[in-house]
C-alpha cells in the first residue's frame, strides 16, 4: 500500500503545487471560470426546481413524473459516467506519457493499475457529480426530505461511480486486449458519437414536451404507455432510484435494504473483477498499446479534391496550411466524427420549429411567426457560436507543438490568421444561411423578413468567425493531448460570451427598425421618411459593427500571437 | 551571412542572452556551444524569428529579421532541437507543405528534390506513412529533409545529432560541411564537443546568455592554456567563468 500512496503523489502534490506556485493571471481565470460555474448550478438548480414544481402541481401523475424523470436522469447519469469512464481510463491506464516510467519501478502492477483507476474514477466522475448535484438538490428543495436523503445520496453516489467505474475499466482493458490502445480510442469515440447522436435525436422526436399534456393523448392507456421509462430492476440506477424516492417520500420501505445490499455488493465486486483481470491482461494490452505500426492513411483522392477546391485561390504559402489543415482534420477521428453530432444539430434544430405549436397562442399568428423568426437569429447565432467555439476556436492551437514550423517559416502571422479566417467563413456562411432560410420558410415569415434576416445573418456570420480565430490566437493552447479540451478553457468561455453578447448586440440594434417596418407592412401603411431618417442610419450603424467585430478582434488576435512567445 | 548585433532576451527580470554580438561570413560552420540553460536555444529561437529579441537586432544574409521578416526566413532552413511535426501527415505530404510554405516553385514544388533528399536520409521507404508511425530519430531526419528542401542560404541548427543512429549522424556532418563548402552559413548548437571539433571551423561558449570566448578549436586551446581536447577547453572556460561569478557574488 506505500507504493500507491506513492503512486497517488504525483497528481496530488502537482495540484496543490499549481495551485500554490499558479501566477495571479491564471488565479484569475479560475475565479472567473469557478464564478461562472457556480451561476451555471444554480441557473440548473432553478430549472429543475422550477420542473419539479410544475410536475407537482399537474394532478394524479405529478409524483410519477417526477420519479420518471429522476430514474432518466440518474440513467443518464450513470450512461455517461459509464463511457467517460472508459474514454479516460484508455488514457489512464495504457496512453499517460508518465505510465512507462511508472511501469519499470519496482511498484506492483496491482497497485499502479489501482492508481490509475483512482485517477480515472477523479477525472471521470467530477463533472457528472457537479452537475447532477444541482438536480439532486432541487429535488431535495422541492420535497423537503430528512437528513437521510443526504446521507444516501452521497454513499449511493459513490457506489454508482464506483460501478460505473467497475464496468468503464473492465470494458476498456477488454477492448485494448482485441484492438491496439490508439484504435480502440478512435471507435470509442465514433461509438460514443453515434450513441450520443441516437439518443438525442430519439429522445427529440418523441417529444417529451408532450408527456405534461395528457390532453394531447388519445386514452389515459396511451398515455401511461408513453410515461414507461427505459428502466429494468437490473440496473443499479433503478436501485439507487427506489432508495432514493423512498426518502424523498414517495415511496414504500419495501426492499429498501436490498436495493442497498445489492448496489454496494455490486460495487465491491465489480473492483474485485476488475482487480483481478488487470493481473491477468493490463499490461499484455499496455505493451501491445506500444508496439509501434507503419500507418498508411486514406482517402487521398477525396482530400485532395477538397484541398484544391478550398485552397486554389490562395497564394502557394496559405494554400499549404490549408491543405496540410484539411487533411490533418479528417484524418483524425476524434474531429471529422464530431460532424456527424453538427448534423443531428442543424436536424433537430429544424425540427424543433415545424413542431412549435404556434396555433394555441393567443397572439396573432403573423405577429408571432415573425417575432420568434426574428429571435431565431439570436439562436442561430449562438448555435453558431457553439460550433464556432469547437471548431474555429482551437483553429491555432490545433497546430500543436509544431508551430514553430509556421514561426520560423516566411508566413507572416497576419496572412496565417486571416487564412483561417477565409477557409472557415465558407461553411460557416452555408451553415447559417441554412439555420435561417430553413426556419423561416418552415415559420412562414413575410419576403422582407427573410431578406433581412438572411443578410443579417450573413454579415453577423464574418464576427463569429473572426472573434474565433481571434481569440482562439489570444487564447492558445499549443500542448494538448486532446484539441477539444482546447475550447473548454478559459478562452472558450470568453469567447462565448463576447460572440453570444455581439449577437444580442446585433439584435438589440435591429429591433425597433425591424418592428416599424413590419407594423407598417402588416397594416398597409407606408414608412414615413422621418422614420426612414432613422432607419437607415441604424442599419448603417449594424453594418459598421459587424465590420468593426471582424477589424479588431483579429488586428488583436495578430498582435497577440505575434507577440506571443 | 549572419550578424548579430547587441542581441538580448530578458525573460520577466532574468536576462536569457546579454548583449550578444556575432559576425559569421557565408560558407562557415559555427559551433554555439555552452551548458545547459547558458542561453544558446533562446538565441536560435530569436535567429528563427521564434521569440522576439528583448533589445539588438539580427540580420541573415544581409536581411533584418525584424524588418523584413518573411524575407529573411525565405532564405534560412531551421531544425529545432525536439521534431515537433503534424503527425497526421505522411512524410512526402509534410515535405510538399513545407515546400508550399517556403514558396517553392510557386508552391508547386516538383517531388525530385524532396525524393533526393529522403533518399539521403534513409526515408524513402517511408515516404507515404503517417509521421506518428516514425520513430523520434526518423522525425528528426524528416525535419533536416524539409530544412534543406529550399536550398536555404543559411541553416539555423539545435542539438542536430539528438536522436540520430551513428549513419545518420556521419551523413549529417558530412552535409553540413558540403553545404558550407557549396557557400551556405551553418550555424549549430551543440552539446558534443567531438562533433564541434570535426565539423565547425569556428566556436563561441557562451555561459549566463554572454559569449565568454570564440574562435577556431586551435585558438581555443591556445588562449585556454590548455593541451588537450576541446572538451578540457570547455570545461576550464565555463569553470574559470563560474569561479569569477562565484567570487564577484562573495562578500569580502
Amino acid at each position: 500500500m506505500r507504493d500507491l500512496a506513492l503512486l497517488l503523489s504525483p497528481r496530488v502534490k502537482g495540484a496543490l503545487n499549481g495551485i500554490r506556485l499558479s501566477e495571479s493571471r491564471a488565479r484569475k481565470r479560475t475565479w472567473i471560470l469557478g464564478l461562472l460555474g457556480i451561476a451555471f448550478w444554480f441557473a440548473l438548480f432553478l430549472l429543475s426546481a422550477r420542473v419539479l414544481r410544475y410536475f407537482q402541481s399537474v394532478e394524479l401523475v405529478g409524483d410519477i413524473l417526477a420519479y420518471h424523470l429522476l430514474s432518466m436522469v440518474l440513467l443518464t447519469f450513470f450512461s455517461l459516467l459509464v463511457f467517460s469512464h472508459v474514454i479516460t481510463s484508455l488514457s489512464n491506464l495504457y496512453l499517460s506519457k508518465d505510465l512507462e516510467l511508472c511501469h519499470a519501478t519496482p511498484a506492483s502492477l496491482e497497485e499502479l493499475f489501482l492508481s490509475r483507476v483512482f485517477y480515472t474514477i477523479v477525472d471521470s466522475s467530477w463533472m457528472v457529480i457537479v452537475f447532477g448535484l444541482p438536480v439532486m438538490m432541487a429535488y431535495a428543495y422541492v420535497y423537503a426530505p430528512g437528513p437521510g436523503f443526504y446521507f444516501t445520496l452521497a454513499h449511493t453516489g459513490l457506489a454508482t461511480v464506483l460501478i460505473a467505474g467497475g464496468i468503464g475499466v473492465l470494458l476498456t482493458m477488454i477492448l485494448v486486449n482485441i484492438f491496439p490502445a490508439h484504435r480502440t480510442r478512435d471507435i470509442l469515440m465514433l461509438l460514443v458519437i453515434l450513441l450520443v447522436v441516437g439518443l438525442y435525436m430519439l429522445f427529440r422526436f418523441l417529444r417529451p414536451e408532450r408527456l405534461v399534456d395528457p390532453d394531447a393523448f388519445f386514452s389515459a392507456v396511451q398515455y401511461m404507455g408513453a410515461l414507461k421509462a427505459p428502466d429494468s430492476p437490473y440496473l443499479p440506477t433503478r436501485w439507487v432510484a427506489e432508495v432514493l424516492w423512498h426518502h424523498l417520500g414517495g415511496g414504500p420501505a419495501v426492499g429498501y435494504g436490498f436495493h442497498l445490499a445489492l448496489l454496494w455488493s455490486t460495487a465491491a465486486a465489480l473492483l474485485v473483477i476488475d482487480v483481478w483481470a488487470a493481473g491477468g491482461i493490463y499490461f499484455n494490452g499496455f505493451s501491445r498499446a506500444r508496439e509501434g505500426k507503419r500507418r498508411r492513411p486514406g482517402g487521398g483522392l477525396f482530400l485532395n479534391l477538397l484541398g484544391r477546391l478550398f485552397a486554389r485561390p490562395l497564394g502557394p504559402d496559405l494554400r499549404a496550411v490549408v491543405d496540410k489543415d484539411i487533411r490533418t482534420f479528417f484524418r483524425d477521428n476524434s474531429q471529422w466524427s464530431q460532424l456527424i453530432l453538427l448534423g443531428a444539430l442543424v436536424v433537430v434544430y429544424l425540427y424543433n420549429f415545424s413542431v412549435l405549436p404556434l396555433e394555441r397562442s393567443p397572439i396573432r399568428l403573423e405577429f408571432l411567426q415573425n417575432q420568434i423568426a426574428f429571435l431565431n437569429l439570436g439562436l442561430a447565432g449562438f448555435v453558431l457560436s457553439a460550433i464556432s467555439v469547437r471548431f474555429i476556436f482551437p483553429a491555432v492551437s490545433a497546430e500543436g507543438r509544431a508551430f514553430w514550423i509556421i514561426r520560423s517559416s516566411p508566413l507572416t502571422i497576419r496572412r496565417f490568421l486571416w487564412g483561417k479566417f477565409i477557409v472557415y467563413l465558407i461553411p460557416m456562411l452555408v451553415l447559417g444561411e441554412i439555420l435561417i432560410v430553413f426556419t423561416n420558410r418552415l415559420l412562414q415569415v413575410t419576403p422582407f423578413m427573410m431578406g433581412l434576416l438572411a443578410v443579417s445573418m450573413f454579415f453577423s456570420v464574418f464576427g463569429i468567425v473572426a472573434m474565433g480565430v481571434a481569440l482562439g490566437a489570444m487564447y492558445p493552447k499549443f500542448r494538448y493531448e486532446n484539441i477539444a479540451q482546447v475550447s473548454t478553457g478559459f478562452g472558450g468561455v470568453v469567447y462565448m460570451m463576447i460572440s453570444s453578447l455581439f449577437m444580442a448586440v446585433v439584435i438589440l440594434l435591429e429591433a425597433a427598425p425591424v418592428y416599424v417596418i413590419f407594423t407598417a407592412g402588416v397594416r398597409g401603411v407606408a414608412v414615413t421618411t422621418l422614420q426612414y431618417m432613422w432607419i437607415v442610419p441604424v442599419f448603417f450603424l449594424v453594418l459598421v459593427f459587424q465590420a468593426a467585430a471582424v477589424i479588431v478582434p483579429m488586428r488583436l488576435g495578430i498582435r497577440a500571437l505575434g507577440e506571443g512567445e | 551571412m549572419i550578424r548579430l548585433i547587441g542581441l538580448t532576451k530578458v525573460y520577466r527580470g532574468f536576462t536569457a542572452v546579454d548583449r550578444i554580438d556575432l559576425h559569421i561570413p557565408k560558407g562557415r560552420v559555427f559551433g554555439f556551444l555552452g551548458p545547459n540553460g547558458a542561453g544558446k536555444t533562446t538565441t536560435i529561437s530569436m535567429m528563427a524569428g521564434i521569440l522576439k529579441p528583448t533589445r539588438g537586432r539580427i540580420e541573415l544574409n544581409g536581411i533584418d529579421l525584424a524588418e523584413n521578416p518573411s524575407e529573411a526566413k525565405i532564405r534560412v532552413g531551421y531544425i529545432p532541437d525536439r521534431p515537433f511535426i503534424y503527425e497526421k501527415l505522411t512524410g512526402m505530404e509534410f515535405l510538399r507543405f513545407m515546400g508550399g510554405l517556403y514558396r517553392l516553385n510557386n508552391g508547386v514544388p516538383g517531388d525530385e528534390r524532396a525524393l533526393e533528399l529522403l533518399e539521403l536520409f534513409g526515408l524513402t521507404d517511408w515516404r507515404d506513412e503517417l509521421i506518428e508511425s516514425y520513430s523520434h530519430g526518423m522525425k528528426q531526419r524528416l525535419v533536416m529533409c524539409s530544412a534543406l528542401l529550399h536550398r536555404p542560404e543559411t541553416l539555423i541548427v539545435d542539438e542536430p545529432m539528438v536522436g540520430l543512429d551513428p549513419k545518420a549522424a556521419r551523413i549529417v556532418k558530412n552535409l553540413f560541411r558540403e553545404e558550407a563548402a557549396s557557400g551556405t552559413t551553418v550555424f549549430m548548437s551543440t552539446h558534443s564537443l567531438e562533433v564541434a571539433q570535426e565539423v565547425c571551423d569556428e566556436i563561441a561558449i557562451i555561459q549566463d546568455g554572454r559569449i565568454i570566448a570564440r574562435g577556431t578549436p586551435t585558438e581555443l586551446k591556445a588562449r585556454s592554456g590548455v593541451d588537450g581536447s576541446l572538451e578540457a577547453v570547455f570545461l576550464k572556460l565555463t569553470q574559470e567563468r563560474m569561479s569569477i561569478h562565484e567570487r564577484s557574488r562573495t562578500p569580502a
